[in-house]
């Protein structure tokens, strides 16, 4: 599928600002299931915009704008071309051996310890869950391939908790979302990684785009998060746990990490009064035909 | 990790660095043993005076916190009776730091690099992705000679049989060292005939050693360098040090609001304008740097010097990340990290240490409290720290709790006695714990300045020795021949 993407975020102080140092986490990520065909950015007031790629290979651009200021815009336009992929197809590992190819797969790449080792109050460890839940956890059943499991656990998260919009604050706690059995997308993705993570398979976060046309939360943003985990033999696999669906090519991913914080699409530091309206983000997302 | 030789031994004779036995010094303290037996005790006093009004006039202070919010700020404590060591001494202690630093060093390359060291299976993978100072948004980008530690402070403690043995390194902003330079100051003042019989090397050279390595940082070329010592500002317990280094240096002492990133350079505001920066010569911790990668509250750092450093354009001394070489979980491993990438055994051991991860330690460590010091491992200056000896039934509850909650978060180690010295103590001569913290600078090469911070527990029978913990100094005179 061809998608073109326009993300606008607005941001308004009530009080002159300076000094302002932006973070973006928006172009579009381009791997092996889609293609970035155009991105650009601008800025209002205009900045010169500067890019490097972090610790988990997300582009970032940057900018600041020093003189004072009380309004600052950015916008993103892109076309990305999504593949359509079947994510049963590749050569499974026998279940016996699946334990051994994540452990070689850890040990030659340490970074993905993180995806294992990472607790945080977004993905809390199980005990802490426990405590708010009152559902038994789903098993790895270490004889059936994982990738079933894993499939289990897609499906039970909606189980515990379902979608309620704006019902959770961004970046909070995942056991508040959990003891009022209602949250967002990255509360569905952050139970879902914190139980992966349990069972001691890689898992990650995922913020980006879900084509509105398949997104059933009745949400109007199209900004979307999930969950991606190491499954021997196929590597990264996406698990949409809001919507209990393996991603395709409705999705496009921007930026992945630990958890929410790691992959924040805009992250800023200014001087001056703190006290600023919350943003006003819109995204549209529009298929190419 | 540690041999269980040490059940049942009972505590030893702490070595005395100034008499070999009751009534005779050792040899290098001979001619400062005669001379306070011929001029006796009222000639001392008379001299400590003199060095307490001294220091005054000079407004060598320190300030400690905990006994109010704002910190009090204190006359720095000194005895005017030096510690000696001796050449042959020294020569040991030096190549053992050059060792070790080279080796931390090749250690934070690879660790922000490769990681060559974890999957070899060296170091456990947890270590570093649980550790706090682990800083990923600094892997892959290599500073200025692969050097991340330009400034490190070693500590270092002599055990029972005279050995040195390594306590902690202080990799990240280490202070102490103006008190280094200002208590030869003083001594040169009060004890002018001793530095004519005894051959002692200079310390005083310090801030020059530093300024060359700080220039040859600069991204402009050594010629136009600009160079900023960043302050958290007056309320830093270690504010007199940053005052007297870019005094004596010749720098500008800036805090973070001082100064503004543009694209990526950064620059220091002054009555005339923005005026380029190249070196920051930071004493502030890495989650205050940079508010818009670390800890996002913080006001004391500069928003995008990061990026800034990334881009090449700044030169930041420590290296941000340099903290996770001296996390006192990590510190176990050093002797392996010194093999691993020199080839080499250590110079200078450490002291055994028990992982509070592992559960045989962690329950060793639980029934021998008494005998334990337990730190936890992000903390510094003596705070975060369990002394066995002088804990109470309740503070030892207090960190079990602590450790069980959070085992990679503690360390124990048993007590050393760390070697005593004659102190000068209200018109008395006594015997006092002591440690010693060496100053290294990497520059173009590992330089160890001959000498250090020679710290003194002041409190009878008191191991801690931390100026903020009521620790005091003494000048520490490393021998030529």
């Amino acid at each position: 599928m061809r998608y073109l993407i326009e993300h606008e975020t607005i941001l308004e102080y009530p009080q002159t600002v300076r000094e302002h140092h932006i973070e973006l986490r928006l172009a579009p990520r381009a791997d092996g299931h889609q293609q970035v065909i155009s991105c650009n950015i601008e800025t209002e007031p205009a900045a010169e915009l500067a890019r490097y790629t972090d610790y988990f290979g997300n582009r970032v651009d940057y900018f600041c704008v020093i003189a004072p200021h009380t309004r600052l815009v950015t916008r993103l336009k892109s076309e990305v071309e999504t593949l359509k992929e079947n994510p049963f197809s590749f050569e499974a590992v026998p279940p016996r051996e699946e334990q051994e190819w994540l452990i070689k797969a850890v040990r030659s790449a340490p970074p993905l310890n993180d995806f294992v080792l990472h607790r945080s109050l977004l993905t809390p460890t199980a005990m802490k869950l426990a405590e708010a839940i009152t559902q038994a956890f789903p098993r790895r059943d270490k004889e059936k391939p994982l990738l079933d499991s894993l499939l289990e656990l897609l499906a039970w998260v909606p189980t515990v908790m379902e979608y309620r919009s704006g019902s959770t604050e961004v970046h909070g706690a995942l056991v508040a979302a959990v003891a009022q059995k209602g949250g967002v997308c990255q509360d569905f993705a952050h139970l879902f990684i914190t139980v992966a993570r349990s069972w001691g398979i890689p898992a990650r976060y995922v913020m980006g785009y879900l084509d509105p046309g398949i997104n059933e939360t009745g949400e109007t943003l199209t900004t979307h998060a999930w969950a991606e985990a190491l499954v021997p033999g196929a590597g990264w696999v996406g698990f949409d746990a809001t919507h209990n669906l393996l991603t395709n090519d409705h999705f496009i991913a921007v930026a992945i990490g630990r958890d929410s914080y790691d992959a924040a699409p805009q992250r800023g530091s200014f001087k001056g009064d703190a006290s600023a309206t919350p943003p006003v983000v819109t995204v549209m997302m529009q298929e190419q035909k | 990790m540690y041999n269980s030789g040490m059940q049942g031994s009972k505590p030893r004779t702490p070595y005395h660095e100034f008499y070999a036995d009751d009534f005779t010094p050792r040899d290098h303290y001979r001619l400062l043993w005669d001379h306070i037996k011929a001029t006796g005790n009222s000639a001392l006093e008379a001299k400590a005076h003199e060095s307490q009004l001294a220091l005054q006039a000079e407004g060598v202070t320190f300030t400690v916190y905990g006994e109010s919010e704002e910190g009090i700020e204190r006359i720095w404590p000194f005895d005017l009776i030096p510690r000696i060591i001796t050449a042959a001494e020294w020569v040991k202690i030096e190549s053992g730091l050059k060792q070790r630093v080279r080796a931390l060093n090749l250690f934070l390359g690879d660790l922000y690099g490769e990681q060559r060291i974890i999957k070899d299976g060296v170091i456990p993978a947890e270590l570093i992705y649980e550790g706090r100072d682990f800083r990923r948004e600094i892997v892959g980008i290599v500073p200025p000679g692969g050097i991340y530690t330009h400034v490190s402070g070693i500590d270092i403690i002599r055990d029972e049989k005279g050995e040195f043995l390594i306590l902690e390194d202080n990799l990240r902003t280490p202070s102490g060292v103006s008190y280094m330079i200002e208590n030869r100051v003083i001594e040169r003042r009060i004890l002018p005939e001793f530095f004519n019989k005894y051959r002692v090397r200079r310390v005083e050279h310090y801030p020059s050693l530093l300024l060359a390595a700080l220039r040859a940082l600069s991204p402009r070329g050594t010629e136009t360098a600009e160079i900023v010592l960043l302050t958290p500002g007056i309320y830093n317990s270690a504010y007199f040090e940053h005052t007297f280094l870019a005094k004596e240096m010749g720098v500008e002492l800036a805090e973070g609001r001082d100064m503004v990133v543009v694209n990526d350079i950064v620059y220091l505001k002054t009555t005339t304008g923005l005026q380029r920066v190249d070196v920051i010569y930071r004493r502030i911790d890495d989650d205050f740097l940079d508010p818009l990668v670390f800890r996002s509250d913080s006001s004391l750092g500069i928003a995008g010097v990061i990026n800034a450093w990334r881009a090449g354009n700044v030169a930041i001394v420590n290296a941000p990340g340099s903290g996770i070489a001296d996390d006192k979980a990590v510190y176990p491993y050093v002797p392996d990290i010194i093999r691993y990438y020199l080839g080499q055994e250590p110079i200078l051991n450490n002291v055994p240490t028990f992982q509070m991860t592992n559960v045989k330690d962690r329950e060793y460590v639980f029934d021998n409290m008494e005998r334990m010091v337990i730190k936890a491992v992000s903390e510094s200056g003596g705070y975060g720290m369990l002394m066995g000896p002088s804990s109470t039934p309740a503070s030892r509850k207090e960190f079990m709790g602590l450790v069980q909650e959070n085992p990679r978060n503690y360390i124990a180690q048993p007590v050393v006695y760390l070697s005593r010295h004659t102190c000068y103590m209200d018109g008395e001569l006594e015997a006092r714990h002591l440690d010693l913290r060496p100053y290294v600078i990497y520059g173009e090469d590992i330089e160890v300045v001959p000498g250090g911070l020679t710290r003194v527990a002041l409190r009878k029978g008191s191991l801690v020795v931390n100026s903020s913990q009521g620790g005091g100094s003494k000048d520490t005179w490393v021998l030529a021949e």
